[in-house]
């Protein structure tokens, strides 16, 4: 039998879950690794799931290296936390500075699906403001593009995914969601008992991107609580389930198991392809007429301080000096309360509800830019360590408090911190088991940003002790990670343009949250989602131009709403504004 | 009873005699989270049953390092309430992940690997034993035990500093006791002392609000209890001692 043109199809070795409904029985598209195909996207999480589904649908030839599995949800996956450890990135990274991040578990992603997989779910939108903060607020810096630019990915992705929230979301930019609000569990009650008290407004049931009623094969969230261990259920969106079995409709290839260790330069000023590290160890290299690293905060300046070559000693797309910098995480500082009844919050998703009433600059609170408060629910292993910090917990104190676990509740800190220079992802001394130097973290907090988490802090302490808890105690964490190859129109102080294409060389592009020049207090999954569904847009619309020319249009291209994955239209969303 | 059996056993506030060593202490009696393993998925039901069945042998710790390791995990999560039965393996656990190099994604700047805070740490803590009761902290009573304890969780050991000078102690008992806590929290006696209803796919939840329990849950039947007398860890203070100690980052994932 001759083969099909476009290389060899392998059929599903197994029953391949993605969710309790789910299967994923199309066969996998295999391209081999000398031929060169159109797109090598590095990296298939939340910005990699979306523009492999994106540019196989439009007709490209790509291929996904993933360092991780491609997980099957049914065997690969548990409701336990200890058992969830695969769902992490593990390997080694330094991490250090005055403030240092822990990684690992708190942020990082590994295996088809990325962070998305492991994420809460909260898909609020960054508001209007957030594009505009140095205009506006004097600190960070100003986007290349507006809200208005990247509002119709939202309302598209918002379908997609799907979100479920209210019918009228009232902060930022008004807007409603096309899936009801789920029920509240112990601690959005809390969050709103506590918020009603002192007038401020709360959402509830949303926005997440969870569904609060079946969606095609996927089925509706069960209120296990067990989100950021992986939705066995498939009611949680992650890429994995969303938009890979549609990329792979269309002929995608996902590689997994493939560690990218480097990227390799033409002579003309043109990536060629990369070299990766096999499921065996093995060394391989695919050849590529662009490449699109979608790796993350840290493993992409990783790579692509791991590329240097002559002409570009201090890593690829790096003429700045930028690459790394300008690293952003969340203050995440979690807030615990012991009430008198039972709360059992291990019940429902963490995320369910939240307030963005304390979002914008308030000149008056003596900082600028501000914070959210969410819920969370932390399950017994994270509580205790939670406990070990916020009560200095351990031995008999740690077995007293923890028989308590379901009188407390939680909720938490959301709020800004500025991107500084000094924050960045370089390499350390270490190398990986293939060789591969690490990444080292630095990380420090600003003037700026103790004043907003002290402000933040007590107030949802405030919050929570107007809930009525009797004991209130809290901390101090980090969530989620952005920047690090900012987006911007000045190449000499940012990475990438803003459609993601670096500024140094034509064909190579970023597009994961690394791109993001700031961050808001809104989780950053959706936009992370939204911006990759505008690249997309923006490859496909530029057709052969970035597959072989160096010159390039930076026209925002309409918005294509007939490469959703299916399901996506006939949903009803209000619009109330 | 010998001293050391009763001192190291939490006692009824009323009387000050030790509580009885139960098969399952806390305030949810009956409640069993395995009694619901029919309807777990596969997958969970497999990896819970083997905290139970698989007891990981002791491979990374050597045989001197073995019974310090074990005595120190018995003071950071006491289990002395436990019927031998009912005992969760901690160090087990903790030895597995070491032995496999399973690491958590990141290293402090400073901190030497997992593998070599053990082995140096487990070196300071013998030295602050013998520095402050001039004995081997395996042959102390549970509540010097503690003590020698406390003070790495204050961040001041006053013994060792050769050792300390590598290895930062504020990192280290952080490091130490997420492990045991874990361990510890991983385990289904665990759940069903805290009245933690387990894993629920593809079943799910139903009653989410007013901590109301599940059919198959049960209410809590509170009983009073205090700590053994003059146990420090029963005290509550703040990890590095009073002054606020910066740089404890959350290690596990809530948002």
């Amino acid at each position: 039998m001759k083969e099909p043109l476009l290389g060899a199809f392998e059929t599903p070795t197994h029953n391949h879950m993605l969710g309790a409904r789910q299967r994923l029985d199309v066969p996998m598209r295999r391209y081999r690794n000398a031929e060169q195909v159109d797109y090598c996207i590095v990296g298939v999480g939340s910005a990699g799931g979306v523009l492999l589904q994106r540019l196989a649908r439009a007709g490209f030839s790509v291929v996904g290296l993933e360092a991780g599995p491609f997980w099957d949800t049914e065997r690969d996956w548990v409701s336990d936390e200890a058992g969830s450890y695969n769902l992490y990135w593990n390997d080694l990274r330094i991490t250090g500075g005055e403030d240092p991040l822990a990684l690992g578990a708190n942020n990082s992603g590994r295996g088809v699906g990325g962070g998305s997989v492991h994420w809460a779910g909260f898909t609020p939108r960054l508001h209007p403001s957030d594009f505009r903060i140095h205009s506006q607020d004097g600190v960070g810096v100003d986007w290349p593009i507006s809200y208005e630019e990247i509002k119709p990915y939202y309302e598209l992705l918002e379908k997609e995914i799907p979100v479920s929230g209210p019918a009228y979301f009232p902060w930022g930019d008004p807007h409603g969601y096309p899936y009801g609000p789920h029920p509240m569990g112990g601690c959005g009650d809390i969050l709103i008992k506590g918020c009603t008290k002192l007038d401020i407004r709360v959402s509830i049931g949303g926005p997440v991107a969870i569904l609060a009623g079946s969606h095609g094969d996927r089925p509706h969230c069960i209120y296990r609580g067990f989100c950021i261990q992986g939705c066995k259920v498939g009611a949680k969106q992650s890429t994995l389930i969303s938009h890979v079995p549609d990329a792979l409709e269309h002929g995608a290839e996902i590689r997994d198991h493939c560690m990218v260790s480097r990227i390799h330069l033409g002579k003309d000023g043109r990536v060629t392809g990369v070299t990766y590290f096999d499921t065996n160890g093995r060394e391989a290299e695919q050849k590529a007429k662009a490449i699109i690293v979608c790796g993350y905060a840290i493993e992409t300046p990783r790579l692509l301080l791991n590329s240097a070559c002559p002409g570009h000693e201090n890593g690829l797309a790096n003429s700045s000096g930028t690459l790394g910098r300008y690293l952003m995480a969340q203050a995440g500082n979690v807030v615990l309360g012991r009430f008198e009844e039972l709360v059992r919050m291990y019940k429902a998703p963490p995320a369910h509800a939240l307030t963005e009433e304390f979002y914008e600059t308030d000149p008056k609170r003596g900082f600028a830019r501000g914070f959210a408060v969410q819920t969370v629910g932390p399950l017994p292993i994270a509580f205790a360590r939670q406990m070990m910090v916020a009560k200095g917990a351990w031995g008999w104190g740690m077995r007293q408090v923890m028989m308590d676990y379901n009188h407390w509740g939680a909720i938490a800190l959301l709020g800004e911190i500025l991107p500084w220079e000094d924050n960045r992802v370089e390499l350390a001394g270490e190398k990986d088991r293939n060789g591969i130097p690490v990444a080292k973290v630095t990380f420090n907090l600003h003037d700026n940003d103790k004043k907003m988490i002290e402000y933040g802090k007590n107030k949802v302490m405030e919050i929570m002790y107007a809930a009525g808890a009797e004991e209130v105690v809290q901390e101090a964490r980090y969530a989620h990670l952005v920047g690090g190859a900012r987006m911007g129109n000045d190449p000499r102080t940012s990475v990438v343009d803003k459609f993601g294409r670096t500024h140094d060389i034509p064909n190579l592009f970023v597009c994961d949250g690394s791109v993001m020049p700031t961050q808001g207090s809104a989780n950053p999954g959706l936009t992370i989602q939204a911006l990759a569904a505008r690249t997309g847009d923006y490859l496909i619309s530029q057709r052969s131009e970035t597959l072989s020319r160096s010159t390039h249009s930076t026209k925002q291209p309409s918005i294509r709403y007939d490469l959703s994955p299916p399901g996506t239209w006939g949903k009803g969303v209000p619009r109330l504004t | 009873m010998s001293r050391r059996e009763h001192s190291a056993r939490p006692v009824n506030p009323e009387t000050g005699d030790p509580l009885p060593v139960r098969a399952q202490p806390g305030y949810y009696p009956g409640f069993r989270t395995l009694s619901q393993k029919a309807f777990w998925d596969e997958a969970t039901r497999n990896i819970v049953l083997s905290r139970l069945e698989i007891i990981p042998p002791i491979r990374f710790f050597s045989a001197e390092e073995a019974p310090l390791i074990s005595a120190i995990c018995d003071r950071l999560l006491p289990q002395d309430d436990r019927d031998e039965l009912h005992k969760i393996p901690v160090v087990n656990f903790i030895d597995d992940r070491l032995h496999a190099n399973r690491l958590d994604g990141y290293r402090f700047e400073g901190m030497p690997t997992d593998q070599e805070a053990y082995r140096l740490g487990l070196q300071g803590i013998s030295k602050i034993a013998q520095h402050l009761y001039h004995n081997s902290f395996v042959d102390l009573d549970p509540l010097e035990q503690e003590s020698v304890l406390q003070t790495l969780h204050d961040g001041h050991p006053p013994a060792g500093q050769e050792i300390w000078q590598g290895l930062p102690v504020h990192r280290f008992w952080l490091l130490l006791v997420q492990d045991v806590l874990g361990a510890y929290y991983a385990h289904p006696f665990a759940w069903d002392e805290i009245g933690f209803g387990g894993p629920a796919y593809p079943r799910g939840y139903m009653r989410l609000e007013n901590g109301d329990p599940e059919p198959w849950e049960v209410d809590e039947h509170r009983y009073q209890w205090d700590p053994p007398p003059g146990s420090p860890s029963a005290k509550f203070t703040p990890v590095g001692g009073s002054s606020e100690h910066k740089g404890s980052p959350g290690q596990g994932g809530t948002h």
